[in-house]
This record gives structure tokens, sequence and C-alpha cells, in this order.
């Protein structure tokens, strides 16, 4: 499956790039491009973060083929919940995913690693929501739900046997 | 895949219904929803969802209201209920009357997660299981042997130490493949369905080793911007893998040590222990033996980890093990950069099982990777490999032979072109002849 990348303008080049090299078969970069739609009007000033719902929805619906991903900067949460890494269309082709809380508290000699892994394994996760993968139970597999930052360590940013076996090849 | 727990919402609020439902149908839930008492109770009767999370205060029929119904006419029903700050009080009544637990909002997704997570394992099927132990024996690092040899002792004793709790040590020389032998451990292990947790301890600085393993509290330090989980915490409930355990300094060796007395860490600038409950495994290319005479392993910390020990053979103690390996690696390589290379020339094969390895599997395998990069045909030669001819012996490890072989090398790659070689050699023209002179290197 080809993999558009949308992001926002506090994602820095260099993690997009990241991001976009890193992409675990069998999905393969399509195209990376500035996000148009905008989303201020889902900032809700008591909780300081966006709504991913509606974030959610300025992503555009993919072609088939297609998964559309927006990274962004923005921390986001949605009714229920405190906060959200990201958010996806479950087999609906199009997430979106925040960088802000995959960054590590504390720089030192490792924090720039930690955060290009982290990104890396979340957007894999994200896309295969995308493309209709729900949580797995193989602990290192992109695919498993990660409750705290610091375990989206552990996990690789591919997919296990059984995820990948779900996934339909790029065409 | 066996048909998964089924979960309802009912909550007034439609933002907060649908924002459930795909917060749990990531996780692999059949999830439904009802704006409403009444709507819940059509819906249970017809669909007999497992789960509901039941906002307590709604208009109409309220949360306790739908609760007390539940009860009644449906007693193996799990219900959690969902309260606001403002009514926590209810909500102990509402666990009076049998409710499962409940869950203030907003929610933490961890603390939602699990509490869902816990009440659907009474429902979780036998079938579901074998999927779980499915996938996870699916994902399971091979190790590659040709089968005997050093290495089925190896797997005898990963088989013999797995299932217990006791900690491991394992050694080898550096790419031996102790990791995967942890990984190995860890997924035939009853803590399989936990993380493993893993933590290099070598080149890390003594601070940031310290925030890896124990994590820290926001302002711990300058530049501790918030709270931290470190690894221990971390592989609660599942295996911690300290890889060259040998490079931990003192200091840490103390903490660690104490982490493992008491089970519980405390992150940096905390006060506050937190239970843990993992399985160690550690590894070191180092003799731990020789740093505990040296002084610089302590011999406490020494006695906790060298419990049961798995020595790796080193690749030129396994050489039945090297045409498997290198077929394993060229296959991955092959397929990877979209190439058909089928095997190995005999000479390329008799080249490989003479060479002695000094940097193990790691080393097979990178030669194979670049092997696979200058192969133009479809065997790999004895020519796509760096070292080539028998191994070396004592004398040609000088420094001096090693000089010749390179100029030897450079200058037949580049015909005998002196300016070229000069230059990629780095020196210049008069050195390289002086060079010549002394190796009696004549140009043919
Ligand atoms: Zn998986
Ligand atoms: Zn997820």
């Amino acid at each position: 499956m080809k993999v558009r990348l949308l992001h926002t303008a506090d994602v820095s080049p260099g993690h997009v790039r990241s991001a976009f090299s890193g992409l675990a078969p069998p999905l393969v970069p399509g195209e990376s491009l500035p996000h148009r739609g905008s989303f201020a009007s889902f900032y809700d000033r008591a909780r300081a973060q966006y709504d991913a719902f509606g974030v959610l929805e300025t992503v555009p619906a993919p072609e088939p083929g297609w998964l559309n991903l927006l990274l962004l900067g923005a921390d986001l949460f949605v009714p229920a919940l405190t906060y959200v890494f990201g958010l996806s269309h479950l087999a609906g082709g199009r997430g979106i995913l925040s960088v802000s809380r995959l960054k590590p508290p504390e720089e030192n000699e490792l924090s720039e690693r930690v955060l290009v892994h982290r990104l890396r394994v979340e957007v894999a996760h994200e896309l295969g929501h995308a493309a209709g993968l729900v949580h797995c139970a193989v602990n290192d597999c992109a695919m498993h739900r990660s409750l705290w930052p610091e375990s989206v360590d552990l996990k690789n940013p591919e997919f296990c046997a059984s995820c990948r076996a779900r996934l339909p090849e790029a065409p | 895949m066996s048909a998964p727990v089924k979960l309802m919402i009912v909550d007034d609020e439609p933002h907060l219904r649908s924002s459930l439902t795909f917060w749990f149908r990531e996780e692999g839930y059949d999830v439904l929803s009802a704006g409403g008492g009444r709507e819940a109770l059509a819906t249970l009767v017809r669909e007999a969802p497992q789960i509901l999370l039941v906002d307590i205060k709604m208009p109409g029929m309220d949360g306790l209201e739908v609760l007390r119904k539940v009860r009644e006419t449906s007693p193996e029903t799990t219900v959690i209920i969902m309260t606001a700050y403002a009514s926590v009080e209810t909500a102990i009544q509402a666990l009076k009357d049998g409710a499962y637990d409940y869950i203030v909002k907003p929610f933490d997704p961890e603390a939602v997660s699990r509490l869902v997570k816990k009440a659907a394992e009474r429902y979780t099927l036998l079938s579901e299981n074998r999927e779980l132990k499915a996938r996870i024996a699916a994902a399971e690092p091979a190790l590659i042997t040709a089968g005997g040899g050093p290495m089925a002792h190896v797997l005898e004793l990963v088989d013999q130490v797995a299932p217990t709790d006791t900690s491991v040590l394992v050694t080898g020389e550096s790419g031996t493949g102790k990791e995967l032998v942890a990984k190995l451990i860890h997924s035939r292990s009853p803590r399989r369905f936990g993380p493993l947790s893993v933590v290099n301890c070598g080149a890390l600085s003594e601070g940031v080793l310290e925030s890896e393993l124990f994590g820290h509290e926001k302002g711990a330090f300058t530049g501790a911007a918030a709270r931290r989980r470190g690894k221990v915490e971390v592989a609660h409930e599942g295996t911690l893998f300290l890889d060259e355990i040998g490079d931990v300094p003192p200091k840490v060796q103390v903490d660690l040590l104490r982490v493992l007395q008491e089970k519980q860490v405390t992150r940096v600038g905390g006060n506050q222990p937190i239970p843990v409950d993992f399985r160690l495994v550690t590894a070191t290319h180092r003799d731990l033996e020789d740093e505990v005479a040296a002084g610089r392993f302590r011999q406490d910390f020494f006695f906790r980890i060298h419990v049961f020990v798995i020595e790796l053979p080193p690749l030129r103690d396994r050489q039945a093990d090297i045409p498997v390996l290198a077929q394993h690696f060229l296959g991955r390589f092959a397929t990877a950069m979209n190439r058909r290379i089928g095997g190995f020339a005999p000479a390329a094969l008799a080249a490989m099982t003479d060479y002695p390895w000094p940097g193990n599997v790691r080393e097979l395998q990178n030669a194979i990777e670049r092997a696979v990069v200058l192969c133009k045909g479809d065997t790999i030669e004895a020519s796509h490999f760096p070292f080539s001819g028998p191994a070396p012996t004592a004398a040609s490890l000088t420094l001096a032979s090693a000089e010749e072989a390179h100029i030897r090398k450079i200058l037949s790659t580049m015909g005998f072109n002196i300016a070229q070689a000069a230059r990629a050699l780095e020196i210049d023209r008069v050195t390289l002849y002086n060079k010549m002179r002394k190796f009696g290197i004549d140009r043919p």
C-alpha cells in the first residue's frame, strides 16, 4: 500500500523524512505534502488540546491502494480520554498522529534516536489501523497497544508475521 | 479469528459514544452503543454484549437503574460505571449494587484499557487464547542452525530455563546472537504475553543509563521536563533484558541490586517505590569473573545475575552451521534487494568455512549482504568476499603484511595506475613508490 504523509508546519522536515524512510513493508512511500486542511476550530481552550475527531475529518479519504496519514505537532484528545497519540478510521484509509507525546521529556544523547524510533513505530501503527488492523498480542509488533510513550520503545517499526499476512501488498 | 468480546457504551453524549467506540474497536472488541437506558436494555436482549460501560448521569433512566435491571435480567453481564468527579459517591453505591468497577471521566487511556481488558478476560474463549499463542509462536525469533553441534546444547538450555523465573546470564563473543537467545527465552516463557524490555547498557553515560533504567520524575534534574518511566518499570509482568551488563558502572550496579532484592523501583527524583515483577536476563561479551577480580564488577551483583549461564559458542566452533546461516542470509538479502541469486560456488563455501569469523554471525551477515551487492550473476563467488584464500596465519597478521596486501589490492584494482592508486590510498606518489620497493611489488 502506498503512503501519503501530510504534515503541519510544526513537524520538522527531518522527522517527516525519517517517518517516510522507515516505512515497513508492505507499506511503501508515495508522497509527502504539507497539510492543506485547517483544524483551528477543533482547539479546546479548557484542555489546551485539539479534538482528534475534528482533526481526523480534515484528512481527505485516499484513492484505492493508498493510505493518508497526517503528522502534526499539536497534542490530541478524544472526549472520553485525557489524550491519544493518534486516531484512525479503522480500515478507512486515513489517520492522524501527534508527535508531541512521543518526544522524550529530557535532552540527552538518546533523545533524538528515541523520538525517531517512536515516530516510525506509531506511523506504522496508525497506518495499520487505517488499513484495517486491530491491536496485536505480539509485544514487539507495531500493532501492539502502547499505553505509554515509553512502551513504544519496546516495539519494532514493523508488522509481525500475522499482521503482515492481513495487509494487502503494494500494487 | 474467534468471536471478539462484545462491548456496549451507554451514554447520552454522542461524541463520547463515538470516541469510545473508536478506541475499543482498535482493541479488537465488537462495539455497540446506546444513547440511553431504555435503548441499552433493548440492545442487551437482542445483541447480548458481555460488557457494558454505562454513564451514571443520563436523562430518563439513569446508570444506577440500568445497572439494577441488568443485574436482574442478565447477571452474567459485566457493568462498568462511568462517572464525573462530582458523582463518585453514587459510583460507590453502584459498586454495592453489583457494578464491576467505576471509572472517572475523562479517563486515562491506560486505566480504561486495563480495566476493560481485565473484565474481558472473563469471557475470552479458549479459541482466542489459541490464536494469541499462535501469533506469538509465529513471531518467535529463529535461531538458525544445521542441528546438532554446540547450538543444540544451547537450545536445550533455553528450553530448560525458559519456563522458570530464574535469572539467566548469556555470555559469548560479540555478534554470537546473545540478544536472540534472550528473545527466545522470553517468547518461550509464561511471561511471553508481557513486555520484553531491552536496555543496551554499553555506550551510555552513567546519568543517561540511570534514567533509562529507573526513569525520573518531572524536574528530577535540569531538562527533565516530564515524568519518564524507566525500562525496569516498563518490564512489569515481562522480561528485563540488560545487554552488555559488564559495562554497567558500579554505582548503577548497586541500584540494580537493590531493585532485584526489593522488587520495586523508585524513579530518579521520586520517593514513591513502584512494585515491579520481571524476569531478568543479562548478557555480556566480557569475562565477568575477571571483571570482579579486577574490582570493576561488584561480587554481590555478580552472584545475583550469575545463576543460570548460557554460553554461546563462537561461529568458528560451529562450522556446520555456516552454510545454513549463509543460505538464510542470502535468501533474506536477495529478496530485499530484488535479486535472483541461488547459492554459493564451492570455492565461496570453502572460503566461508575456512575463515575464522572474529565478528561471528553478525560479520557473516554483513559479508553476505556485501556479496549480494557485488554479485552480478546468480552465484556468490569467493571473490565477492573481502577475505579470500586461507585464514591468515600469525605471520600474516602483522600490520606490515596488512599494509602490503592492501596496497597490492588497490594497485590491481586500479590497473597499476600509480596516480590513481596513490589518490585512493591518500598518500603521494613518491611514498607509494617507496612502499612498493619495500614490499617488492613490481608493475606487471
Ligand atoms: Zn502483529
Ligand atoms: Zn492502536
